[in-house]
């Protein structure tokens, strides 16, 4: 096939005890009765391994909520895959630690909120900060590879050094520290959570000094807001070309945001096969390779780079999906991006976090 | 980060591993990602088990490949081992 798949996003479910102001997943949510049964699921893990797909991310929600999360493991890594959890800790004692990694579990990357109890307590939505540092220590207790991720906004990103510390301290041995991207819950709280320029330029400098100093003990993988990119970053390294996500009821779709278009069909596991999804599926089909690129994507020589940048994101800010990321600086529709930007830093003493921004939360599931 | 040492015993880091699925033997499973080893750099990774030194890995791969300069097997491997410690792949 033209494509292969690489790594397969499997939401398996939405249910969360978490409420993060920038949640990823959709805005409507799919309940516990429609979830995916651990025998589908196992079946579709076979069907990713035998089109090449090497990585297993379990996702959420809440992985932990569901509980045969450990046969759900065990059955990944029956299939061949390789398999990363990524939890926000709650829920995981140490004998279901422990029967996930005889499981077959590879990585683990535990989510933090902020590297003070209050403040990732408050963006959370609940009591969970001091729950994740007593689960950091039992995940060094076995031979996996350990991430701590921290998701980075205006709110706590000049306690970055101390997130570093953190991590450090934690013995990971890679840290992800992400920007807030603007879907689902993040853009109704974008005002709050878009960093100052001056607050960002400082980061770029402070990842780049402990890279320097941590190399070879913890990798540090930083990703920066698109907002104040240059060029639109390759979302999902371009639209069905190496990814695939599936929600918890089987849907089949390009990206974690991609329902948010109007007019796609997603497929589903219980009724085709992954293998007919990835290649026939109408929303697989609709934005890959270069027919539907506009200019000035259609004649730009990074189109193969950047794949015109991000669809949902096209799609949210200019309400076509098919015109160009309009985080990119030779879009035509640049100005709205340059217009929330100034919004932000225009307040006098850009990098101030503010006290109380009145947070949308994200609700849990019914 | 320094060069591994002769005496010092390189293994793949908590959570690297080799694919054991039909034709992706040559996948070296990092997290988030995945390498594709071939030949010498595969030979050499082989080697990385947690229980011979640097030194022997170079002593063998010197067996392997009597044509090549030994000093520049031990520089090569080394600067092999090097990076795939800064990504976090190798443990010495």
């Amino acid at each position: 096939m033209e494509y292969m798949p690489r790594a397969l996003i499997a939401e398996i479910t939405h249910r969360c005890p978490l409420h993060c102001v920038y949640c990823s997943n959709p805005l409507e949510m799919q309940v516990r009765q429609s979830e995916l049964p651990a025998a589908t699921w196992a079946r579709v893990f076979e069907q990713a391994a035998e089109m090449g797909v090497l990585q297993l991310h379990l996702t959420g929600g809440e992985p932990l909520a569901r509980r045969d999360l450990t046969e759900l493991v065990a059955a990944a890594r029956g299939a061949k895959l390789y398999v990363n959890l990524i939890t926000s800790g709650i829920g995981l004692t140490a004998e279901r630690l422990g029967a996930l990694v005889a499981a077959g579990l590879d990585h683990l990357q535990l989510s933090f909120q902020d590297v003070e109890e209050a403040t990732a307590n408050d963006i959370a939505g609940a009591r969970a900060h001091t729950h994740k540092l007593a689960v950091a220590c039992l995940i060094r207790r076995h031979r996996i590879a350990f991430t701590v991720n921290m998701v980075v906004h205006r709110e706590n990103l000049d306690r970055l050094e101390k997130m570093i510390a953190l991590a450090e301290e934690l013995q990971a041995d890679r840290m992800e520290i992400a920007n807030v991207q603007y879907y689902g819950w993040a853009l109704r709280n974008r005002a709050a959570l878009l960093p100052t320029r001056p607050q960002l330029e400082r980061s770029l400098e402070t990842v780049s000094a402990a890279q320097e100093r941590l190399k070879g003990r913890m990798r540090i993988d930083f990703v920066v807001p698109d907002y104040y990119a240059r060029y639109p970053k390759p979302c999902m390294g371009g639209w069905g070309r190496g990814m695939i996500l599936i929600d918890p009821c089987g849907q089949v779709l390009p990206c974690h945001a991609a329902g948010v278009i109007p007019g796609l069909q997603f497929d589903n596991v219980r009724e085709h096969a992954l293998g007919w999804i990835w290649q026939e599926s109408s929303a697989f089909r609709r934005f890959r390779g270069e027919e539907w690129m506009p200019e000035p994507c259609r004649s730009c020589d990074r189109r193969s780079q950047d794949f015109g940048g991000c669809r949902c994101q096209a799609f949210l800010l200019t309400g076509d999906a098919a015109a160009t990321d309009p985080v990119c600086t030779l879009a035509p529709s640049h100005g709205l991006v340059e217009a929330v930007v100034a919004g932000v830093n225009a307040g006098a003493g850009a990098g101030v976090a503010t006290s109380s921004p009145g947070w949308v939360y994200r609700a849990d599931p019914v | 980060m320094s060069r591994p040492s002769a005496g010092c015993v390189p293994r793949l880091a908590a959570g690297c591993r080799f694919s054991d699925a039909p034709g992706q033997g040559d996948m070296l499973l990092v997290p988030e990602g995945a390498l594709r080893l071939m030949g010498v750099g595969r030979k050499i990774v082989e080697r990385c088990d947690g229980v011979r030194t640097f030194a022997d890995i170079v002593g063998e791969l010197r067996a392997e490949y009597p044509a090549l300069e030994p000093a520049r097997v031990e520089e090569e491997a080394a600067k092999f081992l090097e990076r795939l410690h800064e990504k976090r792949a190798l443990d010495f």
